[in-house]
């Protein structure tokens, strides 16, 4: 942890994270105003004294509303992601472990699916859904398993070929104690680096499904929603859709810094 | 087989001036933890047609020195008093332009690794032209034609073939001649050799080694030839430079320093050096009755095909690793099993261990295996593999104490109460102290770790030992205590050892008969002292002759 | 390159094709709420439903219907959009062209500058301009497209100064200075997501074959920087490279779906917006069939680009 704050990436991430995480816990009880509550004699005004990032069409304090969305925005970044790496590691941990025919058969079809962009697997699958935020989390979680699936399966398949892991075979030690002693815990490493950072995808997924009204509903204080409720006033007030705007590249940003410097800290070769 | 002589070439007079002469250099590295210092007070001469070896272990600065006379620092070197001089001219003084002309013109180099220091997206030919276009002001084409004419002289036959050809596509040894043709292009005044033999298999190395004395001595240049190898150095260069931790502890005319060294250093040096005569082992394994081991008609072959090919009906990416292999070791013995890279060997030991698919039947004491999937927990109690690299060996998320108490659990060899005793005592076994139980592999160095690994292997009383290189990834001095510790426990434990290496020297010091492998099959199986019989395959010929046991002592 | 090769990246650009096609009619007719439900709504009568399962020949064996699709998608014919009555091979068509010009011009333009910046940024590794180019390619990789683009729009296309039109689009045939101006902010956006992206990506590449082995041994051959970058480094950075774009490739047809969107551009992206908010079946299979077919074929291109650069795969 002290070699992950000496890496300047690595601190510019952990503070901004902290800054988020802090957000996400108690952004409810620092927020200065009701974030639903209408101030129509204040709308659209720019930063000032009692509305820190100014109010949106409806006079509510943006400020308020980016501290209680970071919950929801957080909550799922993290959530989608630990679904898909669930999901995807245990298909690709499978297809490492087991090996042959049936092997060869998930990677062709996660080949498949990785053929399909993001977003749009994503678009797709809530689309038979149906719109919402629980539905949007399924989403990212079932679009993300293709890719963390190939991903496990290399982390699996390259510990397996390391010298322990063969010593442990030729001592006749049993699969599970194998793959559960041996193979896992030395996978793992890559597997929560690229977690990390794919919570700044999900976040941004989420916010743009939120944008496009295929996520979070009003009047949910998410981000992305919070800009696509603004947009029409964005010319009066820049403020509406810069603020949360931020907000999400800030908290995209965290993750995706402080998972590059766990990565630099974990694999050697980034550390020339 | 009689010593080696020293065939460095021509004597060049002794009064010559210096090519290239290093006077009083210093040189550290900033680190987080302070300063390193890489080199400290470094005086070296090399004079023309002369051959300086400068013999040190990993770590030494042997590397660094290189990199200091061509001017190629890394940004947090930080240099000393001293001076860098090529034929009287102080390389520290010259502007970068003037260095660019230096390097490769004036001072060649070549490098280690031909498979890494060659451009795979250029030919051969474009990477060896390209420097007398630069030096020599030649056009394109002559620069083609004048690098046939260099590759024909490093004993390439068909070099306007190899000119053509990129990296991939030329062996080890075609691909280090190239490499040479290279450095010796523009007649330079003087070339640093680092480690140009290491990477190559046991006869290319020696065929490179040759052409290194040929050209040196047609050509005159002043070479600084840097090595692990005392050995090898003491061969073929004519003066020798031992550095440890950056200094230079011992220098003088390389027969002198390596019959007669006079620092404590370099004398542990020259005692680590495997020599055939020395022999490691004393006892003799008793000649009768049947074999411990005994590997029968053994196939290995490598590469699943994928599901395309099996249902186009190919098996075009399986390889063979080992064809028809009957070997047998009896209880005691040490069977050592040489061969170059891709022989097979290791293919063998992996069988025998359960690692490798096989057809055939491996056979230990009365119980005899058809196949991988028989082999059983019993019978992979009785025999224990270590590898090559303790890295990898050793699993990095446990300690110490968990790994050797690992193969007593499984094969229930001690009560759960006394785990930690026997721990210790397998520890004390190989010459680690007790608390080394408590730590995690990375704060061990590579010999330590090598000691836990055999720790382990013996854990189980096993029957048979396959040692897989177990020395090749350690240095020199290393080498020699993790070779006298195997024969040791080998021979109190009585066990038998398949003991596989690419060292010639070292599998004569402490081998009762060795096998030959070449691609894939075994060409030769004989007793230790019958190196020198007449009827002697070929290739086991030429492979002892390449790795000439080395003079004095 | 061999036809070998060729030939089997072909065949895997097959596969991956059928098995997209398969995941994509399983999507939209395997899972819950067939097409008859997706099309009337939840509130539909068990009559209604039923008389349009059997028009549509929802009635059939699942993979009876997949045949009978694909058998369509095949011959051309891609259906008749539900909402738009309309054929889909003729909406596709004409967005298609549209969504090519715009991703093609946001993708010269990141080749252009990326690769450059990437390049610079390698060879003056901890500079000041290597840090702001990596900074800002960390930006470009946090930052949402939609929100990239409103704020392009707010600052670029607000009533008061509004140097480029907030969104629509012009035929080229009808007036070009016109379908070039309201291309601007949309290929903008696109770029400014992708060049941080490609930038990092070839600074590690470039990074990586700096401090490679044979760079070292060009270097110490006394050739000059200059050539050791032309001819040394560049070619063997540019194979890892070109696979980034590749793969870059699937962004940019995820962004361009937003994209298109924010600046109402009648691309792709926003039939398929529109195809998804109306639950228009046969025109979300055709656009999605057709985005991941661009996809797998813009790999294809990419795999025989890397053969050219690299003799190592040119004679595998």
């Amino acid at each position: 942890m002290r070699d992950l704050l000496r890496h300047p990436t690595g601190l510019a991430g952990a503070i901004l994270l902290a800054v988020v995480l802090l957000a996400a816990l108690f952004g409810s009880f620092l927020a200065p105003h009701d974030p639903q509550l209408f101030h129509p004699a204040t709308r659209l005004q720019g930063p000032s004294a009692s509305f820190w990032l100014g109010t949106d069409q409806f006079g509510r304090d943006l400020f308020s509303r980016i501290l209680n969305g970071a919950r929801t925005t957080v909550a799922f970044g993290v959530s989608a992601t630990l679904l898909g790496v669930g999901f995807g590691a245990m298909i690709g941990i499978t297809a490492g472990v087991v090996g042959g025919w049936i092997d060869s058969l998930i990677m062709r079809l996660v080949d498949g699916l990785l053929a399909v962009p993001d977003l749009l697997f994503t678009l797709l699958i809530v689309t038979v859904l149906g719109g919402g935020a629980g539905h949007a989390l399924l989403a990212v979680a079932v679009a993300f398993t293709p890719g963390m699936a190939r991903i496990s399966r290399s982390a699996v398949l390259s510990v397996r070929t390391r010298e322990f892991v063969q010593a442990a075979v030729a001592r006749g030690e049993s699969r599970a104690y194998i793959i559960g002693a041996e193979v896992l815990p030395n996978a793992l490493g890559p597997l929560i680096v690229e977690a990390t950072i794919r919570v700044s995808f999900a976040i941004m997924l989420g916010a743009t499904l939120g944008f496009l009204g295929l996520g979070a509903q009003p009047p949910s204080t998410e981000w992305g929603l919070m800009i696509a409720e603004a947009r029409q006033y964005m010319f009066r007030n820049p403020w509406c859709v810069a603020a949360p705007g931020a907000a999400i590249a800030i908290a995209a940003l965290g993750f995706n810094l402080f998972g590059d410097a766990l990565r630099d800290l974990i694999d050697p070769r980034g550390r020339r | 087989m009689s010593a080696a002589p020293n065939i460095a070439q021509g004597s060049g007079r002794e009064a010559a001036p210096a090519v290239l002469e290093v006077r009083g250099y210093s040189l550290a590295y900033e680190t987080p933890a302070g300063l390193f210092h890489a080199l400290k007070d470094i005086n070296l001469a090399v004079r023309h047609g002369r051959t300086l070896g400068l013999v040190g272990e990993s770590g030494s600065g042997k590397t660094s020195l290189a990199w200091a006379i061509l001017r190629y620092l890394a940004g947090n070197a930080r240099e000393g008093a001293g001076q860098l001089l090529i034929s009287g001219e102080d390389l520290r003084t010259k502007t970068p332009a003037q260095i660019r002309d230096i390097r490769g013109r004036r001072i060649g180099m070549v490098f280690q690794d031909p498979s890494t220091s060659l451009n795979p997206t250029l030919t051969l030919g474009q990477q060896l032209a390209e420097v007398l276009v630069r030096h020599r002001g030649l056009s394109e084409k002559e620069a083609r034609d004048q690098g046939e004419a260099l590759l024909a002289r490093t004993g390439i036959s068909r070099p306007a073939d190899m000119m053509g050809r990129y990296p991939h596509q030329a062996s080890g040894g075609e691909k280090q001649r190239v490499v040479i043709a290279t450095a010796f292009a523009c007649n330079p005044e003087c070339i640093i050799f680092d480690e140009p033999t290491t990477a190559l298999d046991v006869i290319t190395a020696r065929q490179i080694q040759d052409l290194f004395v040929k050209l040196q001595d047609e050509t005159g240049v002043a070479a600084l030839y840097i090595s692990h190898d005392l050995a090898l150095v003491s061969r073929i260069a004519h003066d020798l430079a031992v550095i440890h931790r950056g200094t230079i502890v011992e220098q003088g005319p390389a027969q002198q320093v390596f019959s007669a060294p006079r620092d404590d250093y370099s004398r542990r040096l020259i005692a680590a050096v495997p020599r055939p005569t020395h022999r490691l082992v004393h006892n003799v394994p008793a000649a009768t009755g049947e074999p411990l081991l005994r590997l029968d008609k053994a196939t290995i072959r490598y590469g699943e095909s994928t599901l395309v090919e099996r249902l186009l009906g190919r098996r075009q990416s399986e390889v063979v690793g080992a064809r028809d292999v009957t070997l047998t070791a009896r209880k005691g013995e040490i069977l050592g099993i040489v061969g170059e890279s891709g022989s097979g060997k290791s293919t063998i030991a992996r069988a025998i261990a359960g690692l490798n698919a096989f057809d055939g039947t491996v056979k230990l004491g009365d119980r005899s295996f058809g196949s991988r999937e028989a082999l059983d927990r019993a019978y992979r109690r009785r025999v224990q593999i270590i590898f090559q690299n303790p890295d990898g060996s050793l699993n990095p998320r446990q300690r110490i104490r968990t790994i050797l108490s690992r193969p007593l659990k499984l094969y229930g060899l001690v009560p759960e109460g006394g785990l930690d005793a026997r721990v210790a005592e397998l520890l004390e076994q190989v010459l680690l102290p007790k608390d080394f139980a408590l730590r995690y592999p990375h704060q061990l160095s590579g010999g330590e770790k090598q000691r836990v690994a055999i720790a382990r292997a013996f854990a189980s009383e096993p029957d048979v030992v396959l040692c897989d290189e177990v020395t090749s990834s350690l240095d020199v001095s290393v080498q020699a205590a993790i070779a006298r510790l195997l024969v040791d426990l080998q021979a109190r434990t009585g066990s038998t050892c398949l003991f596989i290496t690419h060292d010639i020297n070292l599998v004569r010091q402490l081998a009762h008969r060795i096998l030959v492998m070449y691609r894939g099959e075994c060409v030769d199986v004989f007793d230790v002292d019958q190196c020198d019989a007449p009827d002697r395959h070929p290739y086991t010929r030429s492979l002892l002759d390449a790795v000439p046991a080395p003079a004095g002592g | 390159m061999n036809a070998g090769y060729l030939a089997r990246r072909l065949l895997s650009v097959l596969v991956v094709l059928w098995i997209v096609s398969a995941t994509v009619f399983g999507i939209t007719q395997i899972l819950p709420g067939n097409a008859a439900v997706m099309i009337l709504g939840e509130y539909a009568t068990p009559d209604q439903l039923k008389a349009l399962e059997l028009q549509l020949g929802l009635d059939r064996p699942w993979w009876a219907q997949y045949l009978s699709w694909i058998q369509g998608i095949l011959s051309g014919d891609w259906g008749i959009s539900m909402r738009l009555s309309v054929p889909v091979s003729a909406l596709i068509a004409e967005a298609f062209w549209r969504s090519l010009a715009l991703a093609a011009a946001a993708l010269v333009a990141v080749t252009l500058i990326a690769i450059p910046m990437g390049v610079v940024a390698a060879m003056k590794r901890g500079t000041w301009g290597d840090l702001v180019i990596s900074l800002f390619a960390y930006l470009g990789t946090c930052v949402p497209e939609f929100v990239t683009a409103t704020i392009l729009l707010v600052f670029l296309a607000a009533p008061e100064r509004q140097f480029f039109p907030a969104g629509g689009y012009t035929p080229p045939g009808e007036s070009l200075p016109g379908f070039l101006y309201h291309m601007v902010l949309p290929a903008l956006t696109l770029c400014l997501i992708l060049t941080a992206h490609i930038a990092r990506q070839v600074r590690s590449e470039m990074s990586d074959v700096l401090a490679s082995d044979y760079i070292r041994a060009a270097r110490l051959k006394g050739l000059s920087e200059f050539t050791v970058i032309r001819r040394h480094a560049l070619r063997n950075a540019m194979a890892p490279a070109v696979a980034v774009i590749s793969l870059d490739i699937g962004y940019l047809l995820g962004g361009i779906i937003v994209v298109e969107e924010v600046f109402a551009w009648p691309g792709l992206g926003r039939l398929m917006i529109y195809a998804l908010q109306n639950r228009d079946l046969p025109v979300i299979q055709a656009t999605t069939l057709v985005l991941a077919g661009v996809y797998a074929l813009s790999n294809l291109i990419s795999d025989i680009v890397i053969a050219a650069l690299d003799p190592r795969v040119r004679y595998a």
